[in-house]
């Protein structure tokens, strides 16, 4: 089971620049989208077959406040000027579509929100993933970013028979 | 293995609080779908179908007080304090964004504590597949023997936010919708709430199977090959022969791109001689609900031995030669597949069987 | 400013076209596809809030929004002939 946390406030950009460099659209992303990347990114840049499609590999966010800091951003400019570019970004599983965009994963996606950060739960959610047969590793996250400068981050790239009888690390 | 089934079900919309009914309006060829003018602060005018009467309960928003009373009649003497919730929907409170507590959790809890549930709620926010997406994690939560009766909900209203920000994608159509039709020219929002009661006791309905596949493509454009709408389809076929499915109830937004990809992931699939209904020229787009109130209303057609019309729906607009259901046929077939799919690339089918036909 | 390169000024920055600037983009190069600067439909709507909270310019849909992006000499030139504001 490997694990990643993104501290709160770190500099997305110079991440990106230290961990990918070759995918401007990062740059257009949501902050909660731009913390799945990364994470996905520290948790996967050096695997082999990067970037070879695969389907046997879900990704999960679960959070609190889903895509908060986006929403707020759309509500602002809906005022005036209501901006596409912004509200694509609020549904609180677009991040898992961009990661599954990045890496060419195409399993199972999903977004859950909760009212805390729950170990147990989240162990439990991954257990309930590899029900699907198809699915052999999770990439997991837990990403809370109510504003764009203040988050928790953290993310476990998980194989199957490495959650049935234990708890997230 | 632990089979899943469907009990108790409850619905909330704007064209009537009853399953039953509902079914009988859309036989009618009804539709809840209209011309809005001014409504919710749009400055541009926008065909939706809302509610009128927008009354809250105590201590609830408007969102919650329809999720909490689709719910009731789901749970109908059902003991609610060991049955779990999944909520479904995309943006919940959203209409009040920037002085309170907007989350989903905390309508999840307020709703949970107004039913009387004690276990904490989970809610699934994966676009306009949730209500779907609820159902798949349901029934996983049943299998994993943890859970006895999870209760599944699915709601969404509308609002300036949702309304203005279809509007900027352009994808709404100023006309009611055409779900496939050669003519169609976008969706239409809908407000919905609706409810399962999922129990690991034998009931009328069994959910097979379920699968969500992303189609790692775009973040708002449908992949052009179908390609993870066909991997759910192929996996959920796994648990039948073609020739057993009465119908598939498909999401059918009326967008250009997202019924053509139906089309194809249904013809890949090899499911183009499956009849194929949609339902949003009904009740139009209701997001969150959809997955669910689509369900319900797809088993209670299938108990009337009938496959639903598509309202809106005359000309084959898609490139493959899928069979859509203009007006309503019989039907002697006792299982069905349900198809959605959303931004964010991602996909879902569910298999539903009538309960003993295995 | 010229206009041209006030509009690429501000598609960069709608856009969020990290690290570039107004030289950096040859006027008669397609914005779409990937010899160009690769943009996609969502960017194309965003273009079209663009002509109209700056130059009050009304497109009513991405496929007309389509002919006047296709290179930002054309845009240009379209905004100089139609601009309200």
């Amino acid at each position: 089971m490997k694990h990643a946390v993104i501290p709160s406030g770190a500099s997305l950009p110079e991440l990106y620049r230290s961990l990918a460099g070759d995918y401007p659209k990062f740059f257009k992303m949501d902050t909660l989208s731009k913390l799945g990347f990364l994470l996905a990114e520290t948790l996967c840049k050096d695997e082999p077959g990067r970037f070879t499609p695969r389907e046997d590999r879900a990704i999960i966010v679960c959070s609190r406040e889903g895509c908060l800091a986006n929403d707020l951003h759309y509500a602002a400019s809906m005022e005036d000027f209501p901006s596409p570019a912004f509200f694509v970004y609020t549904l609180p599983n677009i991040v898992t579509g961009e990661i599954a965009i990045r890496n060419k994963w195409g399993g199972e996606t999903s977004a859950f929100v909760m009212e805390e950060f729950d170990r147990e739960r989240l162990s439990e959610l991954a257990r309930e993933a590899f029900q699907d047969k198809c699915t052999r590793s999770l990439f997991l996250a837990w990403i809370d970013c109510p504003s764009d400068t203040e988050w928790v981050a953290k993310a476990w790239l998980i194989d199957k028979e490495e959650i049935e009888n234990q708890i997230l690390d | 293995m632990i089979r899943v089934y469907c009990h108790g079900y409850g619905v909330r919309t704007p064209l009537g609080n009853n399953a039953g009914e509902l079914l009988q309006c859309i036989l009618e060829g009804r539709t809840a779908l209209k011309l809005h003018t001014g409504v919710f602060g749009c400055p541009v005018p926008f065909v939706a179908s809302l509610f009128e009467d927008r009354a809250s309960a105590p201590g609830l928003s408007f969102f919650e007080s329809i999720a909490v009373e689709a719910a009731k009649d789901a749970l109908a003497g059902t003991d609610s304090a060991s049955v779990a919730l999944v909520l479904a929907s995309i943006k919940g409170n959203v209409e009040k964004i920037g002085g309170e507590d907007v989350s989903l959790a905390a309508s999840a809890r307020r709703i949970a504590d107004a039913l009387g549930m004690e276990i904490p709620p989970l809610v699934v926010s994966n676009a306009c597949i949730s209500g779907l997406a609820g159902l798949v994690q349901g029934f996983r939560m049943l299998r994993s023997g943890r859970y006895s009766k999870v209760l599944v909900l699915g709601a969404e209203v509308q609002s300036k936010f949702i309304v203005t920000g279809f509007q900027s994608l352009k994808a709404l159509s100023m006309e009611q919708c055409k779900p496939f039709d050669a003519a169609r020219d976008g969706l239409n929002l809908g407000e919905a709430a609706a409810a399962i009661l999922l129990s690991t006791e034998e009931g009328p309905w069994e959910i097979v199977s379920g699968a969500v596949r992303n189609d790692a493509n775009h973040i708002s454009g449908p992949s052009r090959t179908g390609e993870g709408s066909w991997k759910a389809l192929c996996q959920v076929l796994e648990g039948i022969n073609p020739e057993d499915l009465a119908f598939i109830n498909v999401h059918g937004t009326s967008t250009v791109y997202n019924d053509e990809m139906e089309a194809i992931a249904i013809d890949r699939a090899g499911l183009a001689d499956v009849p194929v209904n949609a339902l949003k020229g009904v009740f139009g787009h209701t997001m969150g609900a959809a997955g669910v109130l689509e369900s319900i209303l797809s088993m209670l057609s299938a108990d009337r031995g009938v496959v639903l019309p598509t309202r809106g729906f005359s000309t084959l607009g898609v490139s493959r030669p899928v069979k859509v259901s203009a007006s309503a046929s019989k039907t002697d077939k006792k299982a069905f597949i349900k198809l959605l799919s959303g931004f964010g690339g991602v996909n879902g089918a569910l298999l539903f069987r009538k309960g003993g036909e295995r | 400013m010229e206009l041209i390169d006030e509009i690429k000024t501000k598609v960069i920055e709608a856009l969020n076209l990290e690290g570039m600037t107004p030289d950096d983009i040859d006027n008669d190069a397609p914005l779409f596809g990937d010899d160009g600067l690769g943009l996609d439909s969502i960017d194309v709507l965003e273009l079209i809030v663009l002509l109209e909270k700056n130059y009050g310019i009304r497109l009513a849909t991405p496929a007309e929004g389509k002919a006047v992006f296709r290179s930002f000499a054309v845009m240009a030139s379209y905004v100089a002939e139609h601009r309200s504001k």
